[in-house]
């Protein structure tokens, strides 16, 4: 039952017909990773506190810097050099007290990924980089826990929903790259994370109510220079090392 | 048959030789991105096609460059 604090707070929501009270319990049901708390990870973490997600576990290994202010908006001037996971918790449970906030200082790497996921059923991917993505994805597919990417660069983002056992995963979709390498970081827009981070958020709220994701096995493209959205349907890759079936990985 | 055979790739057009392949096309337009990734009149082509895929007059080729900052 939602309480009477619960049902004033949520109202503009539970007034649509695909949320109501059931999908309100179920937000409240909801435990997601929100991976990395930058440009991204401000947004998605912000949207589902408000929106009443229950548990969201936030992991950044990062401090807050200068150069971070233009876009992560969940931190402010007098968060500098705290670790980012400690500013955004602050933030969340002041935003929301009913939505429990674990904040974790770390980055993510194949030794604690699995852990960091065993007690979420969404990933919000908000990292800046191919290497922690590769890491996100080979969880996702070993836990089957779905796999909300997103990344931005300057004017221009991408958002694609990955469901393991049923669509193409992350390495389907970007299957080449190599470990190691750190490209320099892009420049980035404030508003293009805004936008980028507010389409997870839309199919987070979708997965978790039950709702079909609407990006399962299609990338989105959006770019704030034409102010174009374009979505591109991506089948799954037999020869993906990740996802693929192994007896026909064996014979290409 | 002509030397050239009219494309559009990333929007713009494009003559490109008959036959050639997504491969080809990745070399002659020096995408160097390693993870670039290609659209192929409306589809994504998986880079193990790459080689096998190949173009015809009026095709739309696109060089997706991801995006992953955050």
């Amino acid at each position: 039952m939602l309480t009477e604090e619960e049902v004033r707070r949520y109202s503009r929501q539970l007034a649509l017909p695909e949320i109501g009270v059931e999908g309100q319990l179920r937000l409240a049901a909801g435990r997601v990773m929100v991976a990395g708390l930058g440009g991204l990870g401000s947004i998605a973490a912000y949207y589902l506190a408000a929106a009443g997600v229950g548990f969201l576990k936030i992991v950044d290994c990062d401090r807050v810097s200068l150069e971070n202010l233009n876009r992560q908006i969940l931190h402010t001037t007098a968060d500098l050099d705290r670790p980012k996971s400690e500013s955004a918790a602050q933030k969340l449970v002041r935003l929301n007290p009913n939505c429990r906030i674990e904040a974790v200082h770390t980055a993510i790497v194949d030794e604690n990924a699995e852990a960091l996921l065993s007690d979420c059923t969404v990933i919000v991917d908000a990292t800046d980089n191919r290497a922690a993505r590769q890491v996100l994805n080979r969880a996702s597919v070993h836990h089957r826990v779905p796999f909300v990417y997103g990344g931005i660069s300057g004017w221009e983002g991408m958002a694609a929903t990955f469901i393991p056992g049923r669509t193409a995963c992350f390495s389907c979709l970007f299957p080449l790259g190599k470990e190691g390498y750190q490209a320099e970081p892009p420049p980035v827009l404030g508003p293009t994370a805004g936008v980028i981070a507010s389409l997870q958020c839309l199919e987070t709220i979708r997965l978790l109510i039950g709702a079909a994701p609407q990006l399962a096995g299609r990338l989105l493209r959006f770019s704030g220079l034409t102010m174009e959205f374009r979505t591109l349907p991506i089948a799954r890759n037999s020869l993906c090392p990740v996802c693929g079936e192994p007896q026909r990985n064996a014979s290409p | 048959m002509s030397a050239f055979i009219r494309i559009t790739v990333n929007g713009l057009p494009e003559t490109v030789p008959p036959s050639a392949t997504i491969a080809g096309l990745i070399d002659l337009f020096r995408e160097m991105d390693r993870d670039l990734i290609v659209e192929h009149n409306g589809r994504f082509v998986f880079p193990q096609n790459y080689a096998s895929t190949a173009v015809a007059p009026d095709d739309r080729v696109e060089f997706i460059h991801p995006n992953f900052g955050g």
